[in-house]
């Protein structure tokens, strides 16, 4: 399955992309692909499990997720993003 | 005046033991000890600065009348090698809440003050004539502003360093605070000590600048161990946690809180703004020449200053921030950057807090719009009559006095319903998160003792996180909004920039650390904790000796049961407003209404 990707601060600096299309039904699949192909991406705002912990992931602007498991949907975007939103 | 008498107890590394109080009515400084017990309990910056408005009786007095004290206040952390430690506190009654301000800015001027001798410096009086306020080495004395008066922030800061000499670091207010904008700012190097007014206070007092010098360091307890402390923290802090702020600086948030609807635009009637990408500071890097800048004794760099296009050379750049970016921006529904960055400069030299500058003049340009206002020119979108409106308000001139009251004031003046779509709480505007779309977010807002605030309230870090419904927030969030809003007091207290706060695993633990290191005490997490504590409770007294009431916790009427446009499904309800804050209070253990205990009043220490 196909998802929409789109890449927010320090991750979009990393990934050099403003928004991509990624493989995967679950977020750790996405992540997964992502990761293949954004290996920067992956060093500095990936975890083993997940993401690292200054690294956030939103599902079609609406709800945060972190578990590995959240499946997801067709058509959904996933948005990856940096923490911490104070300024 | 005469070099005031030290007669300092016996006082803890970090610190040195006194204020001074200077009356600049009579010309005379007095050298008042701090007990360890205060300090302990206290700490410095924000909780310090409102133990000792408490004991000025600040409260009772009209912030804008002689009598008003106003503190500027270090920290036993000032000076040392800990990263993002060099800053100060500016604490007052706020002339434009009347409530408890407390305005943090940062780098030499706090060294340079605390090396004058005092762990603060708090201010009462008015001076005869515009004057400059020199503390140097303890000896203060006043001398006339003379051409001063009238400058802007920077060119007065400059002028006078070249008078008095490189090594005195000086603290400024621009033309705004001489007209006692209710929102202008006192500057240093740049950067503001920017909400809730202290510059008026201080240009209420004759006060043009003070300047400081000084040759008295303190101790630390544990040098050694303190050093190595440092190095680990200024190595944390070139990691990810901070990789944001130093990469592309808080205007990184622009284009996230548009894309979650949560981006204030025109006067908070919409959470999306069209333009913006063009004001991002992805597209401006590629659009503008960029440097960035760091505060004295930060390794982390948040600044990011950005060139005007076709903009004079000779001039330096200008900071942009996230709040200034938004409120000069989107809520004005402006969206030409190079606008923005003129815009910003002008707040800076005028000396303005841009958060409410924007605010108010977004909700001029609504009430233009109703026809509740006769200024047809103020228009959304209009860059040059946002410049106007900046300038007006900088020269008193037009619309500027009317302007200068900020929103609140301005929407009683109009009446009618205005004060429905007033985007303020407490009388100060609210910063850039739109507080339906960012729930966790309005209950921080609408509780906050110095009014709409992110700074002392962090709620919003509930919404950016799965542990709430940013939309649906449940009433877990009044004990977790007590949570984030108590460790930004103590980190306000101690002082320590919160763009560190991602790089601490255990924050209390490493700040007790910190602190016994440089003190010598044996503070424990928990201690801090009831600090953190102990200083929201003297805040929140300090509100209700000024009248406080409950009814003033909440939003305008604009951001209640109704839906944002754009997203139809962030709409707070009045009652989960209510239910939320009645959850905060009780995770507070105030009353249900919001009241302190008498146990709580009696803990403060204020005889």
């Amino acid at each position: 399955m196909t998802i929409t990707v789109e890449l927010f601060g320090i991750p979009r600096q990393r990934a050099g992309v403003a928004q991509t299309q990624a493989e995967g039904a679950r977020l750790d699949e996405v992540l997964a692909d992502l990761a293949r192909r954004f290996p920067l991406l992956a060093r500095e705002c990936f975890a083993e499990a997940g993401l690292q912990s200054g690294t956030m992931a939103n599902l079609n602007g609406q709800h945060f997720v972190t578990d590995p498991a959240t499946a997801l949907r067709p058509g959904d975007s996933l948005l990856i993003l940096s923490a911490d939103a104070g300024g | 005046m005469e070099r005031p008498l030290t007669s300092t107890p016996a006082t803890p590394s970090g610190y040195h033991g006194c204020y001074l109080r200077i009356d600049l009515a009579h010309a005379s400084a007095q050298r008042v000890p701090l007990a360890e017990d205060v300090l302990r309990r206290y700490l410095g910056g924000s909780g310090l600065g409102v133990y000792l408005l408490l004991r000025e009786r600040s409260p009772s007095v009209d912030p804008l009348t002689p009598a008003a004290p106003l503190a500027f206040v270090f920290s036993p952390l000032v000076g040392s090698p800990l990263t993002t430690s060099a800053k100060f506190a500016v604490v007052s009654r706020s002339p434009l809440t009347e409530r408890i301000n407390d305005s943090l800015s940062s780098s030499h001027f706090a060294i340079g003050g605390k090396r004058a001798g005092c762990d603060a410096i708090v201010l009462v009086g008015r001076a005869a004539e515009p004057s400059v306020l020199i503390v140097d080495d303890g000896e203060v004395r006043l001398e006339p502003a003379g051409p001063l008066w009238g400058m802007s922030c920077s060119q007065a800061e400059t002028q006078l360093r070249a008078r008095l000499g490189h090594d005195f670091q000086v603290a400024t207010i621009g033309p705004a605070g001489e007209r006692q904008v209710r929102y202008a700012t006192i500057s240093h190097d740049g950067r503001h000590a920017g909400r809730g007014g202290s510059g008026a206070v201080l240009g209420s007092k004759n006060i043009k600048a003070v300047a400081v010098r000084g040759t008295q360091r303190t101790l630390w307890a544990r040098p050694n161990e303190l050093v190595a402390l440092a190095k680990q923290l200024s190595a944390k802090s070139f990691g990810p946690a901070t990789a944001k702020y130093r990469e592309l600086g808080t205007a990184a948030n622009l284009l996230v809180f548009n894309r979650l609807g949560a981006l204030p635009t025109r006067n908070f009637q919409r959470g999306d703004f069209a333009a913006a990408a063009d004001l991002s500071p992805e597209q401006m890097a590629q659009t503008h020449a960029k440097t960035r800048a760091s505060c004295a004794a930060c390794t982390i760099g948040c600044e990011h200053i950005y060139g005007l296009k076709g903009g004079d050379a000779q001039q330096p750049g200008v900071r942009m921030e996230y709040e200034s970016l938004f409120a000069l921006g989107p809520l004005c529904n402006v969206g030409d950057p190079d606008v923005v960055l003129s815009a910003s400069r002008a707040c800076d030299e005028l000396g303005l807090d841009t958060i409410s500058a924007g605010g108010t003049i977004a909700f001029a340009m609504e009430c233009v719009e109703r026809g509740l206002l006769d200024a047809p020119w103020l228009k959304f979108g209009d860059g040059q009559a946002l410049l106007r409106a900046l300038g007006e308000i900088g020269r008193g001139e037009g619309l500027g006095p009317r302007l200068a009251e900020g929103s609140r004031r301005l929407a009683l003046a109009l009446g009618r319903d205005a004060i429905h779509f007033a985007p303020q709480v407490k009388g100060l505007e609210i910063p850039g998160y739109e507080p339906r779309a960012l729930q966790s977010m309005a209950l921080g807002f609408a509780v906050g003792t110095r009014g709409a605030d992110h700074n002392r309230s962090g709620a919003y870090e509930l919404d950016f996180s799965q542990r709430v419904d940013r939309r649906s927030p449940g009433l877990e969030t009044g004990g977790l909004a007590v949570e984030i809003e108590d460790k930004a007091a103590l980190m306000d207290s101690l002082i320590l920039c919160k763009f560190l706060r991602g790089v601490f695993v255990d924050f209390y633990a490493e700040a007790a650390e910190m602190l016994n290191l440089v003190t010598g005490w044996q503070t424990t997490p928990d201690e801090l904790r009831a600090t953190a504590r102990r200083i929201v409770n003297a805040k929140k007294h300090f509100n209700v000796l000024c009248g406080w009431l409950p009814a003033e916790d909440t939003l305008p009427e604009r951001f209640l049961n109704q839906p944002l446009p754009n997203d139809p499904a962030a709409v707070l309800s009045g009652e989960r407003l209510r239910g939320l804050v009645a959850a905060y209070n009780t995770a507070r253990a105030w009353s249900r209404e919001g009241y302190p205990s008498a146990e709580q009043v009696a803990d403060l220490g204020i005889a």
